[in-house]
Order: C-alpha cells, then sequence, then structure tokens
C-alpha cells in the first residue's frame, strides 16, 4: 500500500500531551462561547433604539457569527441553524423566513457550480490550462507568468477555489519533473504562489470568480427589493483592481522568491506529454465551450434584463438536453453545502436589516469609525479585507453586508454600493493559509513555508486595501459609480 | 538477593539449565518447544524477574545449573555446593492442550512468555526474509522465504480468549518477522491489533521490520498498538552481516534508527524498543548503540546471545556474564538519565530490560519498582489500559476530518 493510503488517513498530533488536550477542550469552548454570547444577548434588556426582534435578531447574529468565524460547526450547517432559530425565536414567521431561502442569488450561484462542474468534468478547464502553459511556458519566467495569468484568467469564470484545485497537479507535476526541493526552491514557491494569488486576485473579477459577489447581491436585493447590478457593472468596478494587483502581485513573487532555475525543458516536454494524452478536443468538449461562451455573452449583453440566475439554469437545461453532462457529475462536482450557507447568510442579513438590528449595530461600530462617505469606504475595506485573512469570505459578507446597508443611508452611501465595497476587499485574502483554499492548498504542496506566505501575502493584503481604496477615490467617481 | 538474581538470569541464558532426573522439559515448557528448535524452560526468580532457560540440550547438557525439586517446590541449585534458590516455574498454561474451533493446538498459535502472550500469525523469521539462513538461526532454515498463510483472524482471538479466561495473561505481543514491504508488516498485523482492541481489554505490544514509510507508524498507532519494537539485534553492522548477511542488506542500520526516531515521537515515552544482542559484537558497540537509542527516545533491551547447536554459529565463543556486567549497568543508567519510561517493558525472558538492569549499577531504583508494582496490580493494570486509550483519542486525528474541518 503506498503512502497515499497511510500517512494520509492518520495523524498523530505529537505535541505535548497538555496541549493536545488543552486544543481538544477548545472545540467545546468554542461551542460554548457562542451559545453563551446567544442567551446573553437574547436575555438582555433591549436597548433603546432597537426593537425586540432586533434585539433577538442580534442573538441568531452573535451565535453564528461566532461559530462562523470561530469554525465551530461546518458553515453551511451554521447557517441552516440560523435559517430555523429565525422563526424560532419570533424574528419572522417560518414561510418567511424559508422563502429567503429562494433569493436569485442562490440559483445563480448554484447555476455557476454546475457550469463550472461541466468545464471540469469534461476536461476543456484542463485541457485549456495545458494549453496556454504550453504556449507560452517555455522559459521559468515565462512559464511562472503563465501559470500565474492562467489562473487568474480562469478564475473569472470559475469559483477561485475550484480553479486552484483544478490546476494544483499540474504545478505539482512541473516542480516534481523540475525536481525542485520543498521548502528549498525559490522557483517551486514562486509557482504555488503564483498558482495561489492568481485564482485569489481572478476571482474578483467577475460574479463568477466565487460566492462572494452573488452572497452580496443576494442580501442586497433583500435589502433593496432589486439587484441594480449587471454581470459586466461588476466586473467594470472591479477589473481595475484586478489589473494592478496582477502587477504587484508578479512583482512581489518575483522580488521575495527570485527565479533560482535555468531551464524548464524537462517540464515542457511533461506538459507537451500532457497534451498529447488528452488527444483532440472532443465533441462534448467543444459544445460545452459554446454553451459556456454564450452563457457568459448573454450574461454580459442580456443578464439584466434576463436575470442572471435564469440565464445560468437555461444554461444547464440546455447542457441536460444535448446530454453534454450527467446529473452524476453535478453531484459529485458541486459544493452543495457553500449553497446552502449561502441561503442560511442571506436569511440572515434579511432578518438583521428588516428587524433594523443591522442599522442599530452599524451606527455603533462602523458608524463610529466612519463619518463620512470616504471614511466609511476605508472603513468598511479595511473591515473587509482584514476578516477575510482569518475567516471564510463568504462569512465575511455575510458579517458585513447586513453592517454596511444599516450605516449606508446614515453616511450618505448609496446601498447598492456597499455591495462591491465589502464583497471585493473580501476576496483579497493573501497572507493566510486559513483565508482562502487557494492559500490553503498552495500550502498543502509542502513547498512553502508559513513564513514563506505571511510577509509577502501581508504586503500583498495592505497593497491590495490601498489599490481598492485609490480605485474607489479616482476611478469610481470618475465613472460615476459613487459619490464622495 | 535480587542483585544475585539478576546475575543468576545472565548466567542462565548463556549456560542454560539441567533438570533433575524424572523433570521433562516439554511438561515444563511454558514457552512451548519449535520444531527443530531448543526446549525452552522459564523460571520466575527471586526479585519477580523471568528466565528463559534452554534446557538440557547442547552447552546447557554441561550446565553447573541444576534445577530440582524437594517437597513440591523447585529449587535451583548451582554446582553441588551452593546453597539452593527457590524458583517457580512459569506453568504450562492449560489453553495449550486446547484446540480452535478449527482443530489447530493453541500453542501453535500463541505462546506464553511471563504475561504476555506472543503470536505470530505468519510464522516468518525476524532477521531476515530472502535466500540463506542467518548462521545464529538454529531452525537452520529460511522461514522468511516460506512465510505459510497467516493463522485466521478467528482462531487467534479464540486463543487469547482462551489464555483470558485463564487468567493467564495481561498483555498481547504480535510479531511478524522480517518484512521487505514498506509497511514493515504492520498491514498484516492490523486486523488483528484491530480485533483484539475491540474484543479485549488489553494492551498490545507489536515487534515489525522498520517500515519504509513514516505514515505506517502513525497507523499503528491509530489502529491500537501500545508499544512496538524494531529490532536492531547489534549495533555494529559488520558484526550483523558476519550474524546474518542478509539482513544487513536487506535493513540498515539508519533505516531502523529512522523509524524507531519517529516511532518515540508518536508513541508514549517508554513503549518503544529496540533488541541489542550482547555477546555478537564488541562491548564498546553494544554501549554505543544504546547510548544512539536512549537519545532517540527508545529503549534499549539487551538479550544475551545464546549459542544454541543447532546454529551453524554454535562455534562462537561463549561470553562470560561478568564481562558484559558494566554493558547491562550502562543500559540502566543511560536510561534513566535519559528520563525514560522504564515500567512499561517487563517479564521478558530472554532479555534484560533497563528496569531490571539496575541491579548491575547497584541502584534500589525505589519509585520505577513501586511504580512498575503498581501497574503490575488489577488496578493499575486498569489505569495504564484507561490512559493509553485516552492519549490515543487525543493525540489521533483522522485526516479526512481535518480536511473536513477546512471545508475546502
Amino acid at each position: 500500500m503506498s503512502q497515499e493510503n497511510t500517512s494520509k488517513q492518520y495523524v498523530v498530533d505529537t505535541r505535548p500531551l497538555a496541549l493536545v488536550l488543552l486544543s481538544r477542550l477548545n472545540r467545546p469552548l468554542r461551542l460554548l462561547l457562542g451559545v453563551g454570547l446567544f442567551v446573553l444577548v437574547y436575555n438582555m434588556e433591549t436597548p433603546e433604539g432597537l426593537s425586540e426582534e432586533g434585539r433577538k435578531a442580534m442573538a441568531v447574529f452573535a451565535l453564528c457569527l461566532t461559530w462562523w468565524v470561530l469554525n465551530v460547526l461546518p458553515l453551511m450547517i451554521t447557517s441552516l441553524m440560523a435559517i430555523a432559530l429565525i422563526p424560532l425565536t419570533g424574528i419572522m414567521p417560518a414561510e418567511q423566513a424559508y422563502s429567503l431561502f429562494g433569493n436569485s442569488a442562490v440559483f445563480f450561484i448554484m447555476g455557476a457550480f454546475i457550469l463550472a462542474a461541466c468545464l471540469m468534468k469534461s476536461g476543456l478547464s484542463t485541457r485549456l490550462g495545458l494549453l496556454f502553459l504550453q504556449r507560452f511556458g517555455h522559459s521559468p519566467r515565462s512559464l511562472l507568468c503563465a501559470v500565474f495569468l492562467m489562473n487568474a484568467f480562469m478564475a473569472f469564470w470559475m469559483s477561485e477555489h475550484a480553479v486552484a484545485a483544478m490546476n494544483f497537479p499540474i504545478v505539482m507535476e512541473i516542480v516534481m519533473v523540475l525536481k525542485l526541493r520543498p521548502r528549498r526552491s525559490s522557483y517551486a514557491k514562486a509557482l504555488f504562489l503564483a498558482l495561489a494569488w492568481g485564482s485569489t486576485i481572478g476571482g474578483v473579477a467577475t460574479l463568477l470568480g466565487g460566492g462572494r459577489a452573488p452572497l452580496a447581491l443576494g442580501i442586497l436585493e433583500q435589502y433593496e427589493g432589486t439587484n441594480p447590478f449587471t454581470f459586466l457593472d461588476w466586473t467594470l468596478r472591479a477589473l481595475p483592481v484586478v489589473v494592478v494587483m496582477l502587477g504587484v502581485g508578479w512583482l512581489v513573487i518575483t522580488r521575495f522568491f527570485p527565479i533560482d532555475q535555468d531551464s524548464v525543458a524537462d517540464a515542457e516536454t511533461a506538459l507537451a506529454e500532457k497534451v498529447a494524452k488528452l488527444g483532440p478536443m472532443s465533441r462534448d468538449e467543444k459544445a460545452i465551450g459554446v454553451v459556456m461562451l454564450g452563457t457568459v455573452a448573454t450574461w454580459v449583453l442580456a443578464g439584466h434584463n434576463l436575470g442572471l440566475a435564469n440565464v445560468a439554469i437555461g444554461a444547464i437545461v440546455l447542457l441536460f438536453v444535448f446530454k453534454l453532462v450527467k446529473w452524476r457529475d453535478v453531484e459529485e462536482y458541486v459544493n452543495w453545502g457553500i449553497i446552502l450557507m449561502y441561503g442560511g447568510a442571506i436569511c440572515l442579513g434579511a432578518a438583521l436589516n428588516d428587524s433594523g438590528a443591522a442599522t442599530w449595530m452599524a451606527q455603533r461600530t462602523l458608524g463610529l469609525m466612519a463619518d463620512s462617505p470616504a471614511s466609511a469606504v476605508a472603513a468598511l475595506s479595511a473591515s473587509s479585507w482584514l476578516l477575510t485573512e482569518a475567516i471564510s469570505n463568504s462569512a465575511v459578507v455575510a458579517l458585513m453586508m447586513p453592517m454596511g446597508l444599516g450605516m449606508a443611508d446614515t453616511i450618505g452611501l448609496v446601498p447598492a454600493t456597499i455591495a462591491p465595497l465589502i464583497a471585493i476587499p473580501a476576496g483579497l485574502a493573501f497572507a493566510f493559509p486559513i483565508g482562502t483554499p487557494a492559500n490553503a492548498i498552495a500550502y498543502s504542496s509542502g513547498f512553502l513555508r508559513l513564513r514563506d506566505i505571511i510577509l509577502p501575502g501581508a504586503i500583498m493584503g495592505a497593497t491590495g486595501w490601498v489599490v481598492f481604496n485609490l480605485t474607489v477615490r479616482f476611478y469610481w467617481t470618475w465613472a460615476g459609480y459613487i459619490h464622495l | 538477593m535480587n542483585a544475585s538474581s539478576a546475575h543468576l538470569k545472565l548466567e542462565l541464558a548463556m549456560r542454560g539449565l539441567r533438570l533433575e532426573q524424572g523433570l521433562e522439559a516439554a511438561e515444563l515448557a511454558a514457552a512451548g518447544t519449535e520444531p527443530g528448535g531448543d526446549n525452552l524452560v522459564e523460571l520466575l526468580l527471586p526479585g519477580d524477574l523471568v528466565a528463559s532457560c534452554q534446557v538440557d540440550k547442547g552447552g546447557a547438557g554441561g550446565s553447573r545449573h541444576r534445577l530440582t525439586v524437594e517437597n513440591d517446590h523447585f529449587l535451583l541449585r548451582t554446582g553441588d555446593d551452593s546453597t539452593p534458590v527457590p524458583v517457580s516455574v512459569v506453568g504450562r498454561p492449560e489453553f495449550y492442550a486446547k484446540t480452535t474451533s478449527a482443530g489447530t493446538k493453541m500453542n501453535r498459535l500463541g505462546l506464553l512468555h511471563g504475561d504476555f502472550l506472543a503470536i505470530d500469525p505468519a510464522g516468518a523469521c525476524a532477521f531476515a526474509g530472502e535466500s540463506k539462513p542467518c548462521v545464529l538461526c538454529p531452525a537452520r532454515r529460511n522461514r522468511g522465504a516460506t512465510r505459510r498463510k497467516p493463522w485466521p483472524l478467528k482462531e487467534v482471538l479464540e486463543v487469547i480468549r482462551a489464555a483470558f479466561d485463564e487468567g493467564a495473561v495481561e498483555f498481547i505481543y504480535f510479531r511478524t518477522g522480517h518484512y521487505q514491504d514498506d509497511d514493515g508488516g504492520f498491514a498484516l498485523l492490523e486486523p488483528y491489533v484491530k480485533a483484539v482492541k475491540e474484543h479485549f481489554d488489553t494492551l498490545v505490544a507489536i515487534q515489525v521490520s522498520p517500515p519504509s514509510e513514516s505514515g505506517w507508524v502513525d497507523r499503528a498507532y491509530a489502529a491500537g498498538v501500545d508499544a512496538v519494537n524494531y529490532p536492531l539485534f547489534t549495533f555494529d553492522e559488520k558484526s550483523l552481516a558476519r550474524a546474518c548477511a542478509d539482513r544487513r542488506k536487506q535493513v540498515t542500520r539508519e533505516h531502523t534508527l529512522a523509524a524507531l526516531e519517529r516511532a518515540a515521537r508518536v508513541f508514549p515515552r517508554g513503549t518503544v524498543w529496540s533488541d541489542l544482542m550482547v555477546g555478537l559484537e564488541e562491548p564498546t558497540s553494544t554501549i554505543e548503540g544504546i547510548d544512539q537509542l536512549v537519545s532517540l527516545g527508545v529503549l534499549p533491551i539487551l538479550s544475551l546471545h545464546r549459542p544454541s547447536d543447532m546454529a551453524s554459529l554454535a562455534a562462537h565463543p561463549l561470553t562470560d556474564p561478568d564481562d558484559v556486567v558494566p554493558v547491562y549497568a550502562h543500559l540502566y543508567k543511560a536510561a534513566r538519565e535519559a528520563r525514560l519510561n522504564l515500567q512499561w517493558l517487563r517479564d521478558l525472558g530472554q532479555a534484560v530490560t533497563p528496569l531490571e538492569a539496575r541491579f548491575f549499577a547497584g541502584d534500589d531504583a525505589k519509585l520505577d519498582v513501586a511504580v512498575s508494582s503498581f501497574y503490575r496490580s488489577r488496578l493499575g493494570g486498569r489505569a495504564a489500559r484507561s490512559l493509553s486509550r485516552f492519549r490515543r483519542r487525543l493525540r489521533v486525528k483522522q485526516v479526512s476530518d481535518s480536511f473536513d474541518s477546512s471545508q475546502l
């Protein structure tokens, strides 16, 4: 039996026993902390300016926030619990709470996941990635650049997590055939960071790069009753940040990890063999490619009129009509748990908004830091960025959106502006493996030490925040997206 | 008395034992006899030291130690004029005479040594697995190459049940002999270990070859193994090559030490050990091996090479026990200085544990002995087993759990 099947099954924690014991007690303590906060807020006297429903919504929010941030339960289970607690505590009727799960954003996310699943299952995404690397990766520098840009570009159209996971074996094979040494080779570190950061940066460009943007739009839609963003609207706001951060990312990677490799001839050969093994493009791959291109074009050109979720579902129906995908494949490739998480987060956001709790909390937290639209932009984006380094970026959106919307009116911002102000910085997690699965996947290679990620990642995150604020200050105001 | 018992144990290990007329080795042999091998009798010496003795055959035929019976009590006489030492013979357990549901005699599956039941499911040689037998092998044949089909799990469990029902056993000791596979032979033992842990409240030790993939150490601990032994045999590789050329070729010292080091990080302190055979190499080399092992957190166990007239190495000069006393004294001191837990290993008839070696260092080690006595008690045994379970529950994580919690 190989090591794959042995050491990966069990790990023995060899830290001192007292430390192990403490870490095992950690979870019950985290569980109790959430429950304690819930009980405390639920039973406290209703503060002035807050309704009874608002206090109860805050209690549910405190519980969910604690468990989301401290990772006590899977995110999606905490979200489901939120949906159940909202009617149980009398914040809103059960019919209303559960109907919020039917938000179009949830179905858009589901559609995007299914389309990405088709791309992966058919092998089309892998083929495109390999061809891109084969075409441009002739020298160590160009191969590194190709990995970086390829991941970024693919994350425009698929979840950044899926892109990182999908391309991880390709990068791993490259470092293996080049015989790069784990934790020693600067070039290997650069390649894995290019994989992670390329996916992360690309993921903020469109509504398809992850669940953050659709989730923010879903919560916004519950608050406003409408979603003012088209597919193109969002991309136009995010693209300048993406372009600049790709440049910054390249500089940081190559400065921190100078290329110490003379040739990538072996990698070229390996890539050529992989491409040859794929054979000619199949009919299904071509058809799926056409459907994907058509879907993206429809999102861009007519998404606002037809509805982003409707277009996604239409594309899925087409794929099944032409037997390009089987339901079993969809079940295998789609992360259904995340969809549940989004549904619960949208429901909780609505409960906080409708009960007035979001406004009340925002005035007493973010409102204290922000007394003008410009300072609100800085505070919201800084909070999102800092939180996303430590917790799931979807949890950041679920946490920040209700509060951002709550303070929008008082601070003089159009509520619709809050969604990109929170969702874009929430995607800029670079410094820790826990910040985003893309970082975790790169770190899991064993080629990076933690310190290889932290300092350059912190520089990337801070620069990302500055770049985002400069973009808002100059480009968004110039384009009329915001008035500061 | 205890100090002389320790010397006596060495003497008996080296020179064997004669039986008074009327005593039959086969009837006394708790450890049983192996086909073509030597008769072994286990004696309980004063101070609760277990000594495994070769009886009558070969060099033992001329031994100055003689076992007699007077008034239904066993006495050990040395020479003609010495004061007899009262001893007990580790009795032949009743389950030896029973058969499994498949009709196999139970002592073919498991043999009692002290208070542990040794089970060798596949009957392979511990030294080497290829080509020719080692020159010290009394069986003079290579059992590794002719490994039999492993005993069925059901039958092994029946034997263990019978031994426990009789109250003859405290621990289970599984051995696989030499395996060249990545797992060192643990893959074969794993179902047995898991089943024993499922059906019995006991501690399990294993002797396997050092695995070439470190993940197997974690897996063994997770499966329920409480103690592990990767034998070195000799620290000096040239001596090992002379005694067993195949072993030297197949398992390097560095590989064994690396596996021991990993195991010492995974298992509780004092539950990872390695055998060194005194008498096959220079004492200085054995001492060097002791120091190397304790520096890794591994307990060395010293057994004396006992030349068998059945082995090719029968002509190897007999070691004088007095010459190796400093080695045993060093064993105790080194293990103490390394703060290794000395209580877990006990009742090894064919080897001297670091705690037993205290006699050669002239130390009472009262605290260690008291703790050891506690663990021998019913309450102590239960505490040891509970601690072992608790520690395992804390330390072992399934990777799928970690992956799930990462929510990738």
